[in-house]
């Protein structure tokens, strides 16, 4: 048919509109074409925004497509099938709002008032951060049932905010010239506003000849794009890392000047591990020019020194960086080969290199102000950190960046802060919306922020929190030790037991740790689940009453999370109206507040939370129910007094991050090269939990708590024999986690995509043991097994299979989702050993013995089950657990 | 008269297809029909081993030999250089499929449009705006965003891509990025051999 109207989706009559993509957490600025009879026909990025500059990845190029999924959760529901499992059919009802309402309001009300810790809030909705605070309303509930944050931020965020006093991290786009990215996707696949990242990296690799090196167990994108890829044996970077800095420092390749005069490296430290102080509670330092010891802002020191050992007052002591050294002792490149499976070589080469670039001594002036230069930056995450000693991890990646002075240096690894609330916020000398200035009080050391998504939970024993979290003062929350307490509860010392549940944009059966069967015994234990969501999923799936939120195109936000090199507010508006009988998530949050008589402390905790104190008249008013749209405007005058019109014609006010914010914004303070901040906290707790006698206080891992990394093996390398091989899951930026499977785009690309397509391994390996390309094979950790066809590649380290979270959905009844062989968080523990003490950290890589359990079929298009690869129909006949 | 080419930059490209879903959304192409996509292999053994990831889509060719097979004059070069299908006058043959030495032109069947991007028979409201600039059984490909182009703006792939790893222009302007992209980078085109003088380019 000939046709005089366009074709093009975009050419279409209609209008555009800008708004953010919700698709991950970071509110990439985007357009949306909407047609004169109101159906939604494109999206694309923003070009006005320094961010992402007018693209989007895949994930925000699908969104629409979200809108538009006929499985939306399209009203409320109730279940009706009282049976609760994985697959078991809910049978669901559509109901009233009214009567969901009172059925919810009912259920929770109960709760509350027979003690408002038997609440397990699993809240995650990305980009509504602060609704994540609303079981502090619930009676100050301070549970978490979900991990979504600790599984790569647990020792991320705290060492964050101990070294920088924000929340994450990244590497300086505009003037690195040598880039190290350790277990992160940034700029490639993943973390910090991937369309943004990936558009920086670009420039910086192509335009300025960026070099970069990638160390992974698994050949990633970056890995394919770096210069260098280094396989490394899982779970072995911050020897990698230590190994690095024991080159450096051998060979003096370190910026003496920043060791000295900004970070806290030539402090006195006793045998104790406690800094040496004066009766004031100064720290000493030793001049090496006058030979004596001297308070560390003594006018007359001439010198510092970074080795040696001296008395002090009666005490024997060394210089922190002294401390460091010694354990670096251990750290040969000969013997972090031999762990880390990293040629010597390398670990030489790469450290001269990284010194090379770092270009010592060198300056510029950015803005009317000199800095230092130093373009050469050691980035990381959860790859690379993850692991049972996260908060050693982390620090020890930062210190390779102190050792070369390339810390918030232009060029260098720089700090990123989660929220900045209003357009001057200085984030070191300024108060945070909850949070104190630094004042330099301790000896002219930064005030440690550990804390950034909510503040700390005291001490208490019996514990109040389900997951211990009375007892990680410095630890982002360790949700999955649910599986561990809610399982043996009177090991704790548990005063109730939970039977409520809230899950809100999360999947916890699935992003959680632990044997599964626990899990599903502890759902099927749980008097009343309420779920809010725009899809169902997993965890959804156990729900008694599940209540449908607005897409993405249907509601109001204003927000900026975590971004690496541009601030300001990108706001979130509808695009059309709701297709369905949805509500924002404020509008039921308020209603459910209100009718269980919380909504006062709820406004209450999103003022303390948004910081709209900075503003008075901003705050939220008692006996009043603030809707998305108000919050939003909120907001936006907070960060620069516009209103909601402003921003509804602009979409943003996005701009680059300027220099006095991202380059050593804490000049005049002292950054913590030795955490002191580490042992005191851990003293603090032990002798609290001494004085409350709290039973398992010997057994709690108090060697996790160390204020410099040192060469510790995580447990993962020592369980027993017979798992002798790793397993690690991944994503690429096709997936956020993996609830985005359900998108028919998405599911398109990546089921074209090789590395999506079977558990990836090793050729070498994979004849070693026999295993040819697409056989069903099977990785049995010592908590868990999961099935999937084997993929054979060169991209993987021999000892490792790799696991796309591509594979790991198991819920059968979305048309376009393909339930996978099994979760792999399933092969993970969940116990008090693999995780850590001080941090919250979870061990993510797992040790697997594998095993084939059949060939794959002559032909297979015959026993393809479903529409998934991973359930051979005979398997799933012979009744085998898939 | 413009004479337009793309660009591809494969030291920017980082294979994640918003570009084959910016084009999906763009076109309403449903289900298995992809007018571009990005192949990706793995070079080298382990542990010098790499990937490379490889956009394709059509070449709009300057010899084609999909136009050349066409028995209906169905498939035509518009001046500008664009290939172009017209539904009215295609019988579904196949032969321009078979010709194309890239693969980058299919024949539309029945099932996917019915089926629906969902799989179950419902068309969300845009397929359902969507599908009918499709005729079932022609011969269907990227058109180089021909309506977008006319308004002066880049193809969807390229309006997308968050490495910029795609360019698009006109390819008899010396000024133009792409020819100046082609010359400074040393340009290649995909399977000269096949002498379709293919006019999309490929940067290593």
């Amino acid at each position: 048919m000939k046709q005089n109207a366009p074709v093009q989706n975009s050419m279409k009559s209609g209008k555009w509109i800008p708004t953010t993509c919700k698709m991950c957490l970071h509110s990439c600025n985007a357009l949306v074409r909407v047609s004169d009879d109101g159906v939604v026909l494109k999206v694309e990025g923003n070009p006005s925004s320094p961010s992402n500059r007018g693209h989007l990845c895949p994930k925000g190029a699908s969104m629409l497509m979200r809108l538009y999924d006929p499985q939306r959760v399209k009203t409320p529901l109730k279940r009706t099938n009282p049976k609760k499992g994985p697959n078991e059919d809910p049978k669901w009802v559509p109901i009233s709002w009214d009567e969901a309402f009172d059925i919810v309001a009912r259920e929770l009300k109960k709760t509350l008032d027979e003690d408002p810790r038997k609440l397990l809030p699993a809240i995650n909705d990305f980009q509504k951060l602060f609704l994540w605070a609303w079981p502090a309303a619930f009676g100050g509930n301070a549970n978490y049932f979900t991990v979504v944050g600790t599984l790569c931020g647990g020792g991320f965020h705290p060492m964050n905010g101990m070294i920088h006093r924000t929340f994450a991290s990244a590497n300086d786009y505009d003037y690195c010239n040598y880039w190290i990215n350790d277990g992160g996707g940034d700029g490639f696949s993943s973390h910090l506003h991937v369309a943004c990242q990936a558009g920086y990296m670009a420039d910086a690799r192509v335009d300025r000849g960026m070099h970069v090196v990638v160390v992974e167990p698994r050949l990633s994108t970056g890995g394919a794009k770096a210069n260098e890829w280094v396989p490394i044996r899982p779970a072995t970077d911050r020897h990698f890392a230590l190994g690095l800095c024991h080159v450096l420092i051998r060979d003096n390749l370190i910026d003496e000047k920043f060791l000295k005069e900004d970070t806290n490296a030539p402090y006195l430290v006793g045998p104790d591990g406690y800094f040496v102080r004066n009766k004031d509670g100064h720290c000493y330092i030793w001049d090496p020019v006058e030979d004596k010891a001297k308070l560390w802002n003594d006018e007359s020191i001439k010198d510092f020194a970074l080795t040696g050992t001296y008395e002090v007052e009666g005490v024997t002591c060394k210089p922190a960086f002294q401390k460091f050294k010694d354990i670096l002792e251990d750290c040969t490149p000969q013997k972090v080969s031999e762990f880390t499976t990293v040629p010597a070589e390398t670990i030489e080469r790469i450290a001269h290199e990284f010194a090379d670039a770092a270009q010592i001594g060198a300056t510029i002036e950015i803005d009317g102000k000199t800095y230092p230069l130093r373009p050469a930056a050691y980035n990381y995450y959860r790859g690379g950190e993850g692991h049972k000693y996260g908060s050693m991890n982390n620090h020890a990646f930062k210190i390779v960046n102190m050792l070369v002075g390339s810390l918030d240096a232009p060029g260098g690894h720089v700090g990123v802060c989660l929220d900045e609330y209003w357009e001057d916020f200085d984030h070191i000398y300024g108060e945070g919306a909850w949070w104190p200035a630094s004042s330099g009080e301790d000896s002219g050391m930064l005030t440690c922020v550990p804390h950034q998504l909510h503040p700390e939970v005291p001490f208490a024993y019996p514990p109040n929190t389900t997951h211990l979290q009375d007892y990680f003062p410095l630890a982002v929350d360790p949700g999955h030790l649910n599986n561990l307490t809610l399982t043996e509860p009177e090991k704790f010392g548990y005063d109730f037991y939970p039977d409520t549940m809230l899950i809100c944009h999360s999947n916890p059966l699935w992003n959680m740790p632990g044997d599964q069967q626990k899990w599903f015994k502890i759902m099927s234990k749980m008097r009343f689940i309420v779920a809010i969501d725009v899809v169902l999923n997993e965890s959804t799936t156990w729900a008694d009453i599940v209540l449908p939120a607005h897409d993405t195109l249907e509601s109001w936000n204003m927000t900026m999370i975590e971004p690496p090199n541009t601030e300001g507010m990108c706001l979130r508006q509808p695009v059309i109206e709701p297709l369905y009988d949805s509500k924002s998530e404020e509008e039921i949050f308020n209603e459910i507040s209100e009718r269980i008589g919380i909504l006062d402390q709820w406004n209450e905790v999103i003022n303390f939370v948004y910081g709209f104190g900075h503003k008075p008249e901003l705050l939220l008013k008692p006996g009043k129910k603030y809707g998305e749209k108000e919050i939003a405007e909120r907001r936006g005058l907070l960060w620069n007094g516009k209103d909601l019109k402003w921003y509804m014609e602009h979409g943003h006010s996005v701009k680059k991050k300027p220099p006095w914010k991202m380059y050593q914004p804490w000049k005049g303070q002292r950054v913590h090269f030795y955490l002191e901040y580490i042992i005191r906290r851990r003293d603090e707790l032990k002798q609290k939990m001494e004085e409350a006698q709290v039973p398992f206080r010997d057994e709690w891992y108090w060697d996790d708590y160390q204020p410099l990394p040192n060469a510790a093996i995580e447990p993962v390398h020592q369980e027993p024999p017979e798992y002798d091989m790793y397993a690690i899951s991944f994503k690429e930026v096709q997936l956020n986690f993996t609830e985005n499977l359900s998108i028919p785009w998405i599911d398109e690309i990546v089921w074209n995509d090789p590395v999506h397509m079977g558990i990836l391994i090793n050729p070498k390996t994979a004849a070693e043991r026999g295993i040819e390309q697409w056989d069903l094979i099977q990785l049995t950790s010592p908590y868990g097994q999961i099935k999937g066809l084997a993929n054979i590649t060169e991209g993987v380290h021999p000892e490792t299979l790799a696991v796309s979270n591509a594979l790991t959905r198991w819920v059968d009844y979305h048309a376009v989702v393909r339930p996978g062989g099994g979760n792999f968080n399933r092969l993970l523990p969940a116990d008090l050993r693999n995780v850590d003490a001080n941090s919250g950290q979870m061990e993510t890589t797992a040790r697997v013995k594998l095993t084939k359990i059949m060939s794959k079929p002559k032909d297979a298009k015959e026993v393809f089950a479903k529409n998934t690869m991973f359930a051979y129909s005979e398997i799933r006949a012979r009744g085998e657990e898939g | 008269m413009p004479k337009w080419g793309m660009v591809i930059d494969l030291k920017r490209c980082i294979g994640c297809n918003a570009c084959t879903v910016a084009c999906k959304m763009e076109n309403s192409t449903p289900a298995g029909v992809l007018f571009t996509k990005t192949l990706s292999e793995e070079i080298g053994k382990y542990p010098h081993a790499t990937r490379v990831y490889i956009p394709v889509l059509c070449n709009h060719c300057e010899d084609p030999p999909c136009e050349r097979v066409c028995p209906t004059k169905a498939t035509y070069i518009r001046e500008d250089g664009i290939v172009l299908v017209d539904e009215t006058k295609c019988i579904g043959c196949g032969a321009c499929a078979t010709a194309c030495p890239y693969k980058n032109r299919v024949v539309l069947h029945r099932e996917p449009v019915e089926k629906g991007l969902y799989k179950q028979g419902i068309l969300t409201p845009f397929e359902k705006q969507g599908y009918p600039r499709f005729v079932i059984g022609t011969a269907i490909k990227c058109t180089f965003c021909h309506e977008r182009v006319d308004a002066g703006l880049e193809p969807a792939c390229v309006n997308i891509c968050p490495t910029e790893a795609r360019i698009f222009g006109d390819l008899d302007d010396p000024d133009s990025k792409v020819r100046r992209l082609i010359q400074e980078r040393k340009g290649v085109q995909p399977l000269a051999h096949h002498n379709t003088k293919p006019k999309v380019f490929y940067l290593e």
